[in-house]
């Protein structure tokens, strides 16, 4: 059955109405997490909160099982769904770029216009320069063009790439998730400890 | 710890783990089957022969001729850069480079144009687009390139230029020497009319 427009159930011109929705709902779900607090999210780098890794570790798992048992029930075309192409050096450095905005900035850029929409100053700072930043990168993007492209895998996914089938990555990751929850849960008891403004249950 | 965070991290865990019981759907694709019925119903995707020997001689680089016989015939005679792919093989994964290469046009052939018909066909179904296939084979190809007929007289004008057209392509593809008419050699013809009986009658 799915993906939708991919199978030519829908029209691509729904792109803009289901991005409407499913941007909607993000935003309740990371205003609804507290996500539109810096402090939530630097807490990671500080190791006092791990809600951050804890909402996208969980919308992760649940993602990728539930996408297996779709594709096992035959309501979506797995083969059909796009896969983001993968260029090595740009990712590791752009993921590097990208924590150190999180800790510097407290936010990423979603959580930022969920804070724009309370009406956060330090949001609207943030929103305001990831604008100006995007316009710096597109006007000097000629300079590292070589870097961006190099090192390209294509769509890979882990699964090709270590020749394991999706359902065993799905599984191990579930796991990983499933540790990571109780090794930070132990973090956080012990970091918080000292702290006053967290009352630990 | 809260109690519902166990349950629920224990319920994920038992639907991750039920992911390892199910088997991996393999999902082929191709076209839908009323696409494929459009598709094969419509004369849009025969070439003629003419067409694919223009773009021959113009060294056209969108043109990939697909040889789609054995390769024992495709070394006896083929056309000009064509690749052999034996009907038999062309779901091959070696092959499939050859294929759905963007902007370019395959055209498929054969003796006849019936298994280029099929490898057509087979290679719809695969999805790939911009796939031609050359009608008549090489049996016209010799009929109409190679050996062209000479137009009868009465024929109209446009038979002639396809004709003049196909021997300069024979002479192309064979090798063979033009005859160029020498017009000093040729001499004037004068036509003479009987004079006719006068005007009788008019006005």
């Amino acid at each position: 059955m799915g993906p939708l427009i991919p199978q030519e159930i829908i029209t691509g011109q729904w792109d803009f109405v289901i991005a409407l929705l499913i941007g909607a709902s993000f935003g309740f779900i990371l205003e609804a997490s507290g996500f539109s607090s810096s402090r939530n999210i630097a807490g990671v780098f500080y190791g006092y909160n791990f809600v951050v890794l804890r909402v996208f570790f969980t919308a992760m798992i649940v993602a990728m099982v539930g996408l297996m048992y779709f594709s096992y029930f035959g309501w979506i075309d797995i083969d059909l769904v796009f896969v983001l192409p993968t260029y090595l050096n740009s990712m590791l450095l752009g993921g590097f770029i990208m924590g150190l905005g999180f800790v510097i900035g407290g936010f990423c850029p979603g959580t930022s216009y969920t804070a724009v929409a309370i009406g956060k100053i330090d949001g609207i700072f943030f929103a305001v320069g990831t604008f100006v930043g995007i316009f710096i990168f597109a006007e000097a993007f000629p300079l590292f063009e070589d870097f961006y492209t190099a090192n390209d895998l294509g769509p890979i996914t882990i699964g090709e790439m270590l020749g394991v089938s999706n359902q065993i990555v799905a599984f191990v990751f579930s796991i990983i998730a499933i540790v990571a929850f109780y090794v930070t849960w132990l973090i956080e008891k012990r970091v918080r400890k000292g702290m006053t403004e967290y009352k630990f249950e | 710890m809260n109690r519902n965070y166990l349950f629920l991290a224990i319920a994920m865990i038992l639907l991750a783990g039920g992911l390892l019981l199910v088997p991996e759907r393999h999902n082929y694709q191709q076209i839908k089957p009323e696409k494929l019925m459009w598709d094969i119903t419509q004369p849009t995707r025969f070439v003629t022969t003419d067409q694919v020997a223009k773009k021959i001689i113009e060294g056209d680089p969108t043109l990939e001729l697909i040889d789609i016989r054995p390769v024992k015939d495709f070394e006896a005679f083929s056309l000009t850069n064509a690749i052999s792919i034996p009907i038999d093989s062309l779901m091959s994964p070696n092959y499939q480079g050859y294929l759905g290469i963007e902007d370019m046009k395959v055209v498929f052939y054969g003796n006849d144009d019936i298994k280029a018909d099929q490898a057509w066909v087979i290679a719809k179904r695969m999805g790939y687009k911009s796939i031609y296939v050359m009608e008549g084979g090489l049996n016209c190809w010799i009929k109409t390139i190679i050996r062209p007929v000479e137009p009868e007289e009465t024929a109209p004008l446009e038979d002639f230029d396809l004709y003049q057209f196909r021997m300069g392509a024979s002479a192309y593809f064979t090798g063979a020497k033009v005859e160029i008419p020498d017009a000093s050699k040729s001499g004037v013809k004068v036509v003479r009319r009987k004079k006719g009986a006068a005007v009788a009658g008019g006005c």
